[in-house]
């Protein structure tokens, strides 16, 4: 970064090139590590949204520690002396630089760009995120398969329906490797249909049908977390999402059938029961939740999950 | 250099005035001075930090634990709601409207507002509206409680059906809140554009003023967006209609794409003159000219053009078609590219320098510090994909407390620091400086850092409670926020005890350059009155020995003499 | 905005300040910028109402409330006549005052008022006569609120140039011009334009 006219000394281009390295080390190894903060990868999506992630750490790592280094250089090597009043060189600025460093960051943010846009093209190929805009919207797009699960969002339950199997749960079971076509659905609010674990998002917005689809690639337990804020219940307008193979979630179906209906899992309702039955509330007023859903299968809320 | 004869007008330049007519009586009562009223507005956001503050310290006390046991979960709403509200409209903007009143009247040598009537009107809205708000906390049903976006259906819900609720209260104080916006960029708008000093021309403003007139038309051109938006909003709720009801026909995404047309340029608005008051600073204690002065002015320009284009980068988990969501994962991507362009310009001022590491200059290295962590993970929110997972998760919650507080309240610091001795008259403490921005960074980082792996680990935001996988990284965060609550008493006891009885400052402590130290500190009333100083070059001339102005040795003259 | 006159000339001229000294309360020569900045500003209020009547109406499953064929357009159609050439009328009144014809301002000064005040009294007369309200549907709710809210920007004008004309009596008030009068006037043309489009957007555009 020197603006001197004369051409830098080789110790300076030896100095730059060792601090060049060392970013480019560091970045690619925080690139790795990034991985590790996510939750574990459950859904065809996980691992190309992952990969971009690790690549913007990097980027990310390499942006910011280099600021920060340089900032580091001057605090330490050009602080002035104590009872040095006098100015620097007036140095105004120098146009080669300027052209420079517009034109880096504009070629890094254009290679996280085109790479995000292949990422979303091919998401959108193992499960469209692409969705109805404006209008009350109809069932979905033509020639997709049909959806063969109903997710009902409330205050604050989630219902899940299985139609062909006569089957409803509060739990949502879904087998491995294979595209699923959910059918979103909201009775209130907005709400969101989040798996941490499939790094998929959206948002639910009543009078709107939205189709969704997903593929599924680890069996396990993972969390679904109402995403978008709903109300007083939202915190705990969670349920588990069960991933399990083919055979196992046909066999499941058939057994969940066989079972009774009995009121499904509903933080909120039992919450607020026990708010009416004290005589002061310590809080403020509230719309009442709906009453649970009658289901086969309730699920829990306090199983341990993997993600 | 010419040597010019003496002017005789310059006889007459302002002496201190130590006793300002009526006394400290003038910072509440309607005054027209804009310093009386950049100093009120100060007064008044500072009041509203601590309030909004306090209700963070208890939703951090909240959180601290995965259960919902401090406080009830409609409370915890109420706070979120309320803290979000208050920071942004009570402590943000009105803090940065103080900075705006103190310093573009002196930087650019104008005796006052354009409109010192309308400026007045402006401020005394803010405690009008203040009230209102605050109001809402003791109405039937309690305050707002949908978050500061008020998205419909929730924010309709009014579940005890009273005509005055928290809701309302809410609309109506944020609608105020952008009428006093207006009134007041109308003001700073015309007042940059047409009294600046003569030879002053734009490209000799200082950066401040260029970023303040960018952020100001920001908001002329977005809060008219959220004007309307809400009033629709409020006739929803209190009259029946159904702009965002959807069983009425209505549509609540609608409000969304209203909401964010204002909101997301609302954060240039609050960090552009932060920029400049980096690009102040950084010359002064770096003793070096600001690198590119030139591009630092025109990035801010670029930036209000791009602020305009990227709202959607809130809504990709809404149901956006995937055209839109690539179209303005890009635009919002490019304001990078500006902003970089700031950020080694500063860089590029400091190499080289003479650096001072006095309060003023560390706030400032650690505001740039967060603000480029905060910049880099709104380059990964801006990323399609990645933000469908992080969406509305505490991810986002740290990128914005990084860039508001880590960067933006850390440069109002700065800002306060280095102007403190200028409006007041008095020099602050050094000592209670340094240790004031000592906790505030280490909390800013120890409170906000933990909410980055909290979030992509699926910690939604806005929960009162949490599954216990989350716990270990909330405590830390919680420790960090008591330190933040920590690091706000010797600020305040740093200003309250330099009020009192700090060292009288003279009128240019910091050897700076610039039209605002060629004053009085504190400044009289009408500033340079009939002696306007002749622009003679560009701003932040350290180290090049030229003169800012016409008979820059009579002024300082003149000043040594008072 | 093709409104701006030539006088506001941002960029240029900053050694005017020099001059100001006394009278904080008024900067009669600011005045036209600050209010030219509002009215930019103040468009896009309309703007946003105008994307929001496009979004609800082209997405709506049924636009019009039930049992209502469509808005009567012809009396509309008469007092947009009437509003639209009071944007000539107060014209003419400017050149009058600029030729120094105070009574001439006067008089078209008032006939322009008289016809905004005419325009409201048939926007009164029209929303009697409606069969559907301000909750019916989004419908309901965008007519009234864009009537309305244009509605009482005409009455504001009209408020205004009372002001203007009663400051008239004033002697000597308006011997050099007078930048009320100019923004009374920007502010009415503005008026006038919103209407039209408004008139296109809710009579022209087919249900
Ligand atoms: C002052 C406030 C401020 C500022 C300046 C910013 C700046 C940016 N913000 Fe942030 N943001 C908020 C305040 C702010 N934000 C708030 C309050 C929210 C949440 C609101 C809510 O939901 O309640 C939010 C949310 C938010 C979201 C939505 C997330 C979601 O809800 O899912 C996104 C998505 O794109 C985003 C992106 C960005 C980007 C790209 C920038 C860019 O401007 C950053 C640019 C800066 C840099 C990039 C660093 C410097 C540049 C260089 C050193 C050059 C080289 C760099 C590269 C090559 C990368 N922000
Ligand atoms: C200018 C804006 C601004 C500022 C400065 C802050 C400052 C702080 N915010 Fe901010 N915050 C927002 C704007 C801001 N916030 C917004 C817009 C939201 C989103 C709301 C929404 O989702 O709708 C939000 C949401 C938000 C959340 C998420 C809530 C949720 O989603 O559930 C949290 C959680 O930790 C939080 C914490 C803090 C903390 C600890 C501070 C600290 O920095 C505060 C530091 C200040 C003080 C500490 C001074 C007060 C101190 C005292 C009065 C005395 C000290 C008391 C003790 C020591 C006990 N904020
Ligand atoms: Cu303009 Cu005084
Ligand atoms: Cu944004």
């Amino acid at each position: 970064m020197t603006t001197a006219p004369s051409r830098p000394g080789l110790s300076v281009l030896i100095g730059l090139a060792i601090w060049g390295g060392l970013l480019l080390w560091l970045s690619l190894w925080m690139g790795r590590q990034a991985y590790r903060w996510l939750p574990v990868q459950a859904s065809s999506a996980a691992p190309l949204v992952d990969g971009l992630f690790s690549f913007e750490t990097a980027v990310a790592t390499f942006v910011f520690v280099g600021v920060v280094s340089v900032m580091a250089w001057v605090i330490l090597f050009n602080r002035a002396a104590k009872y040095d009043v006098s100015d620097a060189e007036p140095i105004e600025g120098n146009t080669r630089l300027e052209v420079i460093w517009t034109v880096i960051p504009l070629v890094l943010v254009m290679a996280i760009a085109a790479y995000t846009i292949d990422v979303n093209r091919q998401i959108g190929l193992i499960g469209p995120m692409e969705h109805l805009h404006g209008g009350a919207g109809g069932a979905g797009a033509a020639g997709s398969p049909q959806a063969e699960i109903e997710v009902i969002a409330r205050q604050w339950s989630w219902e899940f329906r299985y139609p062909a199997d006569g089957v409803s749960t509060t739990e949502l079971h879904l087998p491995m490797g294979r595209r699923v076509g959910l059918q979103l659905r909201s009775e209130d609010v907005i709400h969101g249909f989040y798996v941490p674990a499939f790094r998929l998002k959206q948002q639910v917005i009543p009078g709107r049908l939205i189709p969704f689809f997903l593929t599924p690639t680890r069996e396990g337990r993972y969390r679904l977390r109402d995403s978008e804020y709903s109300g007083t219940w939202f915190a705990a307008n969670q349920a588990d999402v069960v991933v399990q193979s083919e055979a196992d979630y046909q066999s499941w179906l058939r057994r969940a059938a066989a079972l009774p209906l009995q009121p499904g899992l509903s933080d909120a309702s039992r919450d607020y029961a026990l708010r009416q039955s004290r005589s002061r509330t310590s809080g403020y007023a509230t719309v009442a939740p709906a009453p649970p859903p009658m289901v086969n299968v309730p699920g829990s809320n306090t199983l341990p999950h993997d993600g | 250099m010419t040597i010019t004869p003496f002017d005789p007008g310059l006889s007459e330049v302002p002496q201190r005035q130590p006793e300002a007519p009526n006394g400290w009586k003038r910072y509440i009562s309607f005054n027209t001075d804009a310093k009386v009223i950049g100093i009120q507005y100060i007064a008044t956001a500072l009041l509203f930090l601590l309030v909004g503050g306090l209700l963070a310290m208890i939703m951090r006390g909240e959180l601290i634990t995965p259960a919902a046991d401090l406080v009830d979960r409609t409370v915890y709403n109420g706070l979120y709601t309320m803290h979000g509200t208050i920071m942004l409209f009570l402590f943000m903007f009105p803090v940065l409207n103080g900075l705006n009143n103190l310093l573009i009247p002196v930087m650019i040598g104008a005796p006052d507002m354009a409109f010192p009537r309308l400026n007045a009107a402006a401020f005394w809205m803010v405690p009008v509206f203040g009230v209102i708000l605050m109001a809402s906390f003791l109405v039937p049903g309690g305050p707002p409680a949908s978050g500061w976006w008020s998205y419909p259906p929730v924010s309709l819900q009014n579940p005890l059906g009273h005509l005055i609720n928290g809701e309302a209260l809410w609309i109506v104080a944020v609608a105020l809140s952008g009428v006093s916006s207006i009134m007041g960029a109308v003001n700073f708008v015309t007042t940059i554009l047409r009294m600046r000093a003569p030879g002053m021309t734009l490209m000799r403003m200082p950066i401040f003023c260029w970023t303040a007139l960018s952020a100001q038309t920001i908001q002329l051109i977005g809060l008219p967006a959220l004007t309307g938006g809400a009033v629709m909003l409020l006739f929803d709720l209190v009259a029946g209609t159904s702009f965002y009801r959807p069983e009425g026909g209505g549509d609540p995404v609608l409000y969304q794409h209203f909401f964010w047309f204002y909101s997301h340029p609302a954060v240039y608005v609050i960090i552009l003159p932060v920029f400049g008051v980096f690009s102040e600073l950084f010359p002064v204690y770096a003793r070096k000219p600001l690198f590119g002065y030139k591009f630092v002015a025109a990035a801010s320009l670029v930036i209000v053009g791009l602020s305009l284009v990227v709202w959607v980068h809130h809504m990709f988990p809404s149901g956006v078609p995937q055209w839109m969501r690539d179209l303005f994962m890009v635009t919002t991507m490019l304001i990078a590219v500006p902003t970089g362009i700031k950020v080694f310009a500063w860089l590029g001022t400091l190499w080289g320098g003479k650096l001072r590491l006095n309060t003023p200059m560390l706030f400032a290295l650690g505001g740039l510090f967060n603000f480029v962590f905060a910049g880099v993970t709104g380059i990964m929110l801006a990323t399609v994909p990645v933000d469908i997972h992080v969406n509305n998760t505490y991810f986002v919650v740290g990128h914005f407390h990084y860039v508001i507080y880590g960067a933006a309240t850390m440069g109002v610091y700065a800002a306060i620091y280095h102007w403190f001795p200028k409006f007041t008259g008095r020099m602050y403490y050094e000592g209670l400086g340094k240790l004031h921005f000592l906790l505030t960074f280490i909390g800013t980082n120890l409170n906000f850092f933990p909410m980055h792996p909290l979030g992509l680990m699926g910690m939604p935001r806005r929960v009162s409670s949490y599954d216990p996988e989350f716990a270990f990284w909330n405590v830390i965060a919680s420790l960090g926020a008591f330190l933040l609550g920590v690091s706000i008493i010797p600020f305040l006891l740093n200003l309250v005890s330099s009020l009192v009885r700090g060292e009288r400052a003279p009128a240019n402590p910091w050897n700076a350059i610039g039209l605002e130290w060629l004053l009085p500190s504190p400044p009289p009333t009408e500033n340079f009155e009939a002696n306007v100083p002749t622009v003679i070059s560009g701003p932040y001339g350290y180290g090049t020995g030229l003169p800012l102005v016409e008979h820059q040795e009579a002024y300082e003259r003149a000043l040594q003499q008072a | 905005m093709t409104l701006i006159p030539a006088n506001f000339d941002p960029g240029a001229s900053p050694a005017e300040s020099a001059g100001h000294t006394a009278d904080h309360g008024a900067h009669g020569n600011h005045t036209l910028t600050g209010f030219i900045i509002f009215l930019c500003s103040e468009s896009v209020i309309f703007l946003a109402f105008f994307t929001g009547f496009a979004v609800l109406k082209l997405s709506a499953l049924q636009w019009l409330p039930p049992g209502v064929e469509g808005l009567e357009w012809r009396s509309p159609l008469a007092y947009t006549v009437v509003l639209v050439s009071s944007s000539g009328t107060i014209a003419l009144a400017e050149w009058f005052l600029k030729r120094g014809s105070l009574w001439g301002f006067r008089a078209f000064w008032l006939l322009s008022m008289a016809m905004g005040a005419l325009f409201l009294y048939g926007q009164a007369i029209e929303w009697a006569g409606l069969e559907f309200g301000f909750t019916s549907g989004t419908f309901g709710g965008c007519f009234y609120l864009l009537t309305g809210f244009h509605g009482l920007h005409v009455a504001t004008g009209i408020l205004l140039m009372g002001l203007m004309l009663t400051r008239s009596f004033r002697s000597g008030n308006y011997d050099g011009g007078e930048q009320g009068v100019v923004a009374a006037s920007l502010f009415w043309h503005f008026v006038d334009v919103i209407w039209v489009l408004l008139f296109l957007l809710l009579y022209v555009w087919p249900a």
